[in-house]
């Protein structure tokens, strides 16, 4: 069983390896951003560890200085969704500021994040986008 | 004079080549998407056409990448799932099915990327399995809600195709091993990869323009 999930990981080190050496440099400092994706919604209950994961990236990028879109955004919800809405409002800044099209979504974020502050003191957190707002 | 007829030959069978490849493949009617241009994507979460629960969440993982690699804002995925989900629209159906505009205004963006997942399935044979995976991609513009680019691509994976060594004996071990590995868990992943990597590449096999953040931004399309 061990044996086949090694040799399983090889083989898929190996594809992923093939698929992406090929194709050029990359405009962002990804790391690895889409197996930490891959990997939260295998095991969505792993949060700490996906967190932190997120953490390794967002300081890789801003250590290259090229940081890709959305991901303080994605930083900050899983901030949030941790129970630490001070630094999620921080992230959820930092996403406006580098990159104006998130404007209207992270002022969203931001309102919310603060409101539910207001109500709940500093209870755990539910979801930010119960608001006024409805898609339907 | 025999030496100058040589690169006249190469040049008129380069030539036949490529007006081949161009008359094979029908050229991409771009005028809609350069008058949208956008400069956001929001990419909303995958449905699923396959049998596999996982394969939504999964291909979600994989789409972000490709699609700011071109040069566009994109939303965090995740982030916009949650919110969705939080409005009562957990259902994949429901987000294709809500009006787009109002999805737009809801989160600010130019354009919303809807991704369908047609097939995700392993056919086992003998001594291989063979991994399948289709999908098809559709951006709509926020300003008329209509189709601004559309595409649909698949790709088959079987080891057996990509493994020979060139010694039957070693291609028949190596293929009863990979048979077993992919037989365990087949991984769709390295293939829907490839798949995205093609898709979004270049308007020119297809793909999307090169977005706002890039140098070649409306320059990559044919006027």
């Amino acid at each position: 069983m061990a044996k086949r999930g090694l040799l399983l990981l090889a083989v898929s080190t190996m594809l992923l390896a093939l698929t992406q050496g090929c194709a050029p440099s990359r405009k962002y400092a990804w790391g690895n951003y889409d197996s930490t994706m891959f990997v939260h919604y295998k095991k969505p209950q792993e949060k700490e560890a996906y967190l932190e994961r997120l953490k390794q990236i967002v300081e890789n990028a801003e250590a290259e200085d090229r940081a890709p879109p959305g991901l303080y955004a994605e930083y900050g919800y899983a901030l949030f969704e941790n129970g630490n809405p001070k630094e999620a409002i921080g992230y959820f800044e930092k996403e406006r500021a580098k990159w104006p099209e998130s404007n209207v979504l992270m002022e969203k974020m931001i309102r919310n994040v603060r409101r539910q502050q207001e109500t709940l003191g500093t209870s755990s957190p539910a979801g930010p986008a119960a608001g006024q707002e409805g898609t339907r | 004079m025999k030496r100058s007829s040589i690169p006249i030959l190469v040049a008129v069978f380069a030539s036949a080549l490529f007006s081949g490849c161009a008359a094979t493949v029908p050229k991409k009617d771009y005028s809609a998407f350069k008058a949208a241009d956008p400069h956001s994507i929001l990419i909303v979460p995958v449905v699923n056409r396959s049998v596999d629960v996982n394969a939504p969440d999964y291909f979600l993982s994989t789409l972000s990448i490709p699609v700011a690699e071109r040069g566009y804002y994109v939303f965090p995925v995740d982030l916009v799932k949650h919110l969705l989900e939080l409005d009562g629209l957990a259902d994949a159906d429901l987000v294709h099915n809500a009006d787009p505009l109002k999805l737009c205004s809801l989160f600010g963006t130019d354009s919303v990327l809807y991704v369908c997942i047609e097939r995700w399935d392993a056919k086992y044979m003998v001594f291989t399995t063979q991994v399948t995976v289709e999908f098809d991609y559709q951006l709509k513009d926020c300003k008329t809600g209509g189709v601004i680019w559309a595409e649909r691509k698949g790709m088959v994976y079987s080891p057996q195709q990509s493994q020979s060594s060139g010694n039957p004996l070693a291609d028949l071990v190596a293929m009863a091993i990979s048979a077993a590995i992919t037989k365990g868990m087949p991984n769709y992943m390295p293939l829907a990869h490839q798949v995205n990597g093609q898709v979004f590449a270049s308007p020119k096999s297809g793909g999307l323009p090169a977005g706002p953040y890039l140098p070649d931004y409306r320059k990559d399309y044919d006027q």
